[in-house]
């Protein structure tokens, strides 16, 4: 009887391990390699949104790129100079404006996001404001960092930092860092977890693409006008692979079971810029250097300027 | 539609293809996109700094009288893409200058561009999106 038990139970885990390695195995044979954007982009791009909704969870959709990678190792210091892994230069967002869709155009552009019903509420919520007073207050007028996933709809100037172990996505905006840790680490143990402005990210490269998973989020908007919220549940796997000189792109999937009903996918792009004089450079980024730039929220939840002080000179 | 509306729409279509809102660090809506003001004086200082620029400008008024009036514009790196130098404006420089009023009446408005009268040489802020 007891050999009996014994025998069902080894044919059960048998059953689990091989639906398990079934799952990953089609995974594996399904993952879409890296797309180039062109004139079919809306079929490319409903294939990857498509391929992110295969997932419940990010970590899922982060596990079956990592098996598809297999036992691939990463670049060496040797090989940083390859084109593949050098995206040295400074860079800025290829367009879009501030939507966190690229894809998108427009001052009121529906959102490409499939919200939930709060989610939906939020961005109702935001359309009213809007409509009725013309303005709203932004949380980054106070200086404080877009955080992640906003840190992409961001503009201005970036710098892709590549090394064996880590590499560093940078914004000038607010002196703005995400470390990307591809030494083999894990992300911090659940106990010593917190929210986090830009989360913990770890990843691994897959040939010359650099595939990441953030979580530890803060709560925040993916960026000004109608656009959503995103919630602490949120957690992101992206793709990031450098296009051609001038170009470095990310496949971004947002996963947040608050404010979307499905994984959120979009192209994220950022072009290098011609800096033959080397004049560009990322500099300290002190948001308060200048008093003139001091915003309040009103009563009626749009912004305005502190106070002009036309007579005085920001401190140096 | 008057004149001045519909020049303030085809130049907001023309900014469009850069696609970043005057102010990317805070709401613009303090701004009126719709009005234009256009004056002419001289530099006092201007204030390179982030996340937002200021050119303040001394404009003479009718009766005799000083305003200083401040235009805004993105931080310096954004500034430098555009080709706009903070020597360009030492105090004294003579400009004209034009930029979307403030809605308090406050003597403040959004950059759209200035020329220095010395060499007639234009300085357009919002060009400093543009990829290059």
């Amino acid at each position: 009887m007891v050999n009996r038990k014994r025998a069902l139970w080894m044919g059960a885990t048998l059953l689990l391990v091989a639906a398990l390695g079934l799952r990953f195995t089609l995974a594996k044979d399904e993952v879409p390699g890296w797309l180039n954007k062109g004139e079919n982009w809306p079929a490319q791009k409903q294939k990857l949104q498509a391929y992110g909704e295969r997932f419940k969870t990010s970590w899922d959709l982060y596990q079956s790129l990592r098996q598809a990678a297999g036992a691939a190792k990463g670049p060496d210091w040797a090989r940083m100079a390859e084109p593949a892994f050098d995206w040295s230069g400074v860079y800025t967002r290829s367009g879009g404006g501030l939507e966190f869709d690229p894809d998108l155009k427009g001052p009121l552009p529906p959102t490409t996001a499939r919200l939930t019903p709060a989610g939906q509420a939020v961005v109702d919520r935001k359309t009213d404001q809007i409509k009725r007073t013309g303005g709203e207050y932004d949380p980054l007028s106070d200086c404080r960092p877009p955080g992640v996933p906003r840190w992409f709809s961001e503009p201005f100037l970036h710098e892709f930092i590549v090394t064996p172990k880590q590499t560093w996505l940078i914004n000038e905006m607010v002196n703005d860092v995400r470390r990307v840790y591809t030494d083999g680490r894990e992300h911090t143990p659940e106990a010593d977890a917190y929210p986090l402005t830009n989360g913990d990210t770890i990843g691994f490269w897959d040939g010359d693409t650099l595939v990441t998973h953030t979580r530890d989020l803060m709560a925040g908007q993916y960026q000004r006008g109608v656009q959503p919220d995103f919630s602490e549940q949120t957690q992101i796997v992206e793709r990031w692979h450098k296009v051609d000189a001038r170009t470095v792109q990310a496949d971004v999937w947002v996963f947040d079971p608050v404010n979307l009903k499905a994984p959120w996918y979009t192209r994220q792009s950022w072009t290098k810029l011609t800096n033959d004089d080397s004049a560009l450079r990322l500099r300290y980024w002190d948001c308060r250097e200048n008093s003139n730039n001091a915003i309040t929220k009103k009563g009626d939840g749009t912004s305005e300027f502190e106070t002009f002080d036309f007579e005085k000179s920001p401190k140096r | 539609m008057t004149k001045r509306s519909i020049l303030a729409l085809v130049g907001a279509l023309a900014l469009g293809a850069v696609a970043i809102p005057a102010g990317a660090h805070h709401s613009a809506a303090m701004f009126d996109p719709a009005k234009e003001v256009a004056l002419t004086g001289v530099v006092k200082e201007f204030q390179y700094t982030n996340p937002h620029s200021w050119l303040l400008v001394d404009v003479k008024n009718k009766d005799g009288s000083v305003t200083t009036w401040g235009f805004e514009a993105e931080g310096p790196s954004t500034l430098l893409r555009a080709g706009i130098h903070r020597g360009d404006f030492a105090p004294g420089t003579a400009i004209a200058i034009k930029g979307s009023p403030h809605r308090d009446g406050r003597p403040a408005a959004a950059w759209i561009s200035a020329t220095r009268l010395s060499d007639k040489k234009d300085f357009n802020p919002r060009a400093g999106f543009a990829i290059r």
